[in-house]
């Protein structure tokens, strides 16, 4: 069930009516159900997944938090993180591995292969096993307590708004919040119902639009060269932006609604003025889920020193496997060590360019300084772009060197010129970017919320009417849900 | 949830209904797509049971009715297989109007999943179309969603509609029509285009697929035409329209032509009404200037064609000639 289907409008009020309907000790029962319907939509059969997951984690916790010597609290932990990686390894990258090692196999004539089997990835696996790892982890830290309550646990991992494609929620703020639930809210239904439609505007209005220009650019690689494919790739980064974070606007407006806070997932990541300040602002639940459980876990200290190459390594093995984890591809491999690359280098020459700010007299206008910042991190960002978005490998590289061939540029800006679809992408893209920048300076949410009921109504109405003419309707997948 | 939250909340919401409502009937109203095939209806419904050549399909089918005497078009814009299925069930079953032969139109993006899953136009369509047995069909319930946007909201996602009905508006109260055909195709010559490899090779990416060379569903409902035409003894005769040199080549590099259409023929030739097939497809190669884009004739070329069709019809009455002029 997408959230911009016809289908959720009609599943998301009537949980939302039976969930204030019911009392408080039985809210968690209705969710929990809710949240396995949902899961349903996609296939039946996998919701046996979850609540393996579920199980296995719930009575894992529980042992984490008794008193035990700590060679067996490890073991316990040990067991959760491999059957957890263990059942994304074998419905994800199974045949990822398969292949590749074909290719090795047959490169050196072995005449012999390894299988390759036809499965379904189960959509949401990705996000839901980090979040129910999350949790023996934080346990184990003695960061968060074991729940014994199983049907909450549950809802934990399967909540249904940030299911399927996050926010990846920490237990330390998802499980209190299930343990109490909130009483209905008018202000909490307003607020979710705007973030909600405006998550809606950016999936259907702007990401839906962008996709089809990238889509024929990027399907295509042999018949397309350069500004096409320089605008595809920039246009991708928006699409992308537009996709997920219109998915989580819907996720955590549908959940606000109902009293829960989920997290902010994406906080204006195209202003960063570094490749660390963008991670930071992007996929906010996933960096900071790598952060915690894999770069801080590995080792880079040493009698109480940081060994900074050792550091740096550590962070270009996190974006590594943070790019495997996007997709079982070389691709996605390859966008993780761009950038896993680049924010090394960009520690480890930050006092280098400050020295060349300083020589430059650049560090004497900010602005300067943050917008070559900007424009920097976003060259890189869209680069790296070029695998993410690329079907293969091989295809990621003749769309790279397609795009110096500027022998067609006559001829592609007047097809482009025609594409009325790609100018309105466009449009509503810039109208996005002014419209964030306005929300930030401004607050105009709470701007318009002051304004009298008639200037309120017509721009809500407007705004509705607006998505539902200019969007296109036919239902998009959001591009995270492969993942 | 004090009173006046809900009296508000309760106030916004009949609000949207009702602007949704009036958003609706406008779009019905004044939508061109509307305007021209409820007019085609209107105009069908004007024939007694005397039709010879009922032509259907999409905008491809340019039967010029001023020359093909006794014939009706009614094919109307982006029509898929499907639905052309349904509207000839309206005629045949429920107005049982029955004419001679059926045109139909057979070309390969006729046959391709992007003409299946076009629903433009769903608000003209829903009073056609049967969409649980669509869906059935199709193995696919979001199929039923679309019954709901065309009676609710038809206007939704449509702003390219919405944006031709006021371009076009003054163009509709001068509207010519004659037996459903629509001379309008006259003012571009696909012969001065810049690139027309270019042109051709976008076209034929938007509207066939490498993937699926003939569309399930549609297979599903291109047999029920014929076993329609049979049960009702309507003949049919299938026309693959002339298209430029530079889409059919790119055609041919998605789809596998002669396995797709020794595929319909295998159908085709289950059924004793079924004439035999005209292909056309290229038969101005040589005359780009006979074109609008790289797939639609323009109003000369659509004159030349009907002519020769018209000939061919004819010919197919003579049981000497269609030996050689239908394979």
């Amino acid at each position: 069930m997408l959230f911009n289907s016809l289908e959720y409008l009609i599943f998301l009020p009537v949980v939302v009516i039976l969930y204030f309907s019911i009392p408080d000790k039985w809210k968690w029962v209705l969710l929990l159900l809710a949240s396995y319907i949902f899961y349903m939509f996609w296939k039946v059969e996998y919701v046996a997944l979850i609540m393996f997951t579920t199980l296995v984690d719930y009575f894992i916790g529980i042992k984490l938090a008794q008193k035990m010597p700590k060679k067996r609290k490890k073991a316990y932990l040990a067991l959760s993180i491999i059957v957890n990686l263990g059942m994304l390894a074998g419905f994800k990258y199974l045949n990822f591995f398969s292949e590749s090692l074909n290719g090795v196999l047959d490169f050196f004539n072995a005449g012999i292969s390894t299988p390759v089997f036809n499965i379904l990835l189960p959509v949401g696996i990705s996000f839901y096993i980090f979040q129910s790892l999350s949790y023996t982890i934080d346990v184990y830290r003695g960061i968060a307590p074991a729940e014994k309550h199983l049907g909450k646990f549950a809802l934990y991992v399967s909540f249904f708004p940030q299911l399927v494609a996050g926010p990846i929620e920490r237990s330390t703020s998802l499980i209190p919040q299930i343990a109490k639930p909130r009483a209905f809210d008018e202000q909490r239904l307003v607020s979710g119902l705007k973030l909600m439609i405006w998550g809606l505007f950016k999936k259907m209005v702007i990401a839906d639009r962008l996709s089809m220009f990238v889509d024929y650019v990027y399907n295509n690689p042999q018949q397309n060269a350069g500004v096409p494919i320089i605008l595809a790739t920039i246009l991708f980064a928006f699409q992308l932006y537009c996709d997920f974070s219109g998915y989580t606007d819907i996720a955590r407006g549908s959940a606000r609604i109902m009293g829960y806070d989920l997290m902010i997932n994406f906080n204006r990541p195209f202003i960063a003025k570094s490749l660390r300040d963008f991670w930071n602002r992007w996929h906010i639940s996933l960096t900071t889920w790598f952060r915690d459980y894999l770069l801080y876990s590995l080792p880079y200290i040493k009698n109480n020193k940081i060994i900074y190459p050792l550091f740096h390594l550590n962070l270009f093995i996190t974006y590594l496997i943070m790019g495997l984890w996007h997709g079982a591809s070389w691709t996605f491999v390859l966008f993780g060590a761009i950038n896993g690359l680049m924010v090394a280098l960009e520690i480890m020459t930050q006092n280098l360019r400050n020295r060349f700010y300083t020589f430059t007299h650049i560090s004497r206008y900010e602005s300067l300084k943050n917008l070559i910042g900007t424009l920097a991190t976003f060259s890189i960002i869209v680069f790296s772009l070029y695998f993410f978005r690329a079907n293969s490998l091989s295809d990621s590289f003749v769309l790279i060197r397609n795009t110096f061939d500027f022998s067609t540029m006559r001829e592609a800006f007047y097809f482009m010129r025609q594409d009325n679809e790609l100018i309105f992408g466009i449009l509503m893209v810039i109208g996005l970017l002014v419209a964030e920048h306005l929300h930030a300076k401004y607050n105009l949410v709470s701007n318009l919320a002051s304004k009298p009921i008639f200037i309120r109504w017509s721009v809500y109405l407007g705004f509705i009417f607006f998505v539902i003419l200019f969007g296109v309707l036919h239902a998009q997948k959001f591009i995270y849900f492969q993942f | 949830m004090s009173k006046q939250f809900a009296r508000r909340f309760i106030l916004f919401i009949s609000m949207l209904i009702i602007i949704n409502l009036l958003l609706d009937q406008a779009f019905k109203a004044f939508s061109v797509h509307n305007i021209l095939n409820n007019k085609l209806d209107e105009q069908y419904a004007e024939y007694d049971d005397t039709l010879k050549y009922l032509a259907i399909g999409n905008s491809h089918n340019c039967v010029n009715t001023y020359i093909l005497e006794n014939s009706f078009n009614y094919g109307s814009p982006s029509e898929s297989l499907i639905q052309s299925y349904y509207k000839l069930k309206h005629i045949l079953v429920e107005k049982n109007k029955r004419p001679e032969y059926v045109i139909l139109q057979s070309d390969i993006s006729s046959f391709g999943p992007m003409s299946a899953d076009r629903y433009e136009y769903n608000s003209y369509w829903i009073k056609y179309i049967n969409f649980l047995e669509l869906a059935k069909i199709k193995k696919d319930r979001k199929v039923l969603t679309k019954w709901i946007e065309g009676n609710f909201f038809s206007y939704a996602g449509n702003y390219k509609d919405v944006q031709l009905s006021i371009v076009y508006r003054a163009k509709m109260k001068d509207l010519e029509m004659y037996h459903g055909y629509r001379p309008h195709r006259d003012y571009k010559n696909f012969a001065k285009h810049a690139n027309r490899q270019r042109a051709a090779w976008n076209k034929a990416r938007r509207i066939l697929s490498k993937d699926v060379y003939f569309d399930d569903a549609t297979r599903v409902y291109f047999e029920k035409i014929m076993k329609l035409c049979q049960a009702h003894d309507v003949k049919i005769v299938m026309v693959r329209y002339p298209m430029t040199k530079e889409f059919s080549d790119e055609e041919r590099k998605i789809v596998p032509a002669e396995k797709l259409f020794g595929e319909v023929e295998e159908i085709a030739t289950r059924y004793s009404v079924y004439q035999g097939t005209f292909d056309y497809h290229d038969l101005y190669f040589n005359h780009p200037e006979l074109f609008f884009d790289p797939d639609h004739l323009n109003v000369k070329g659509s004159d030349l064609l009907t002519e020769r069709l018209a000939k061919d019809l004819k010919d197919l009455e003579d049981p000497e000639i269609k030996v050689l002029l239908v394979p």
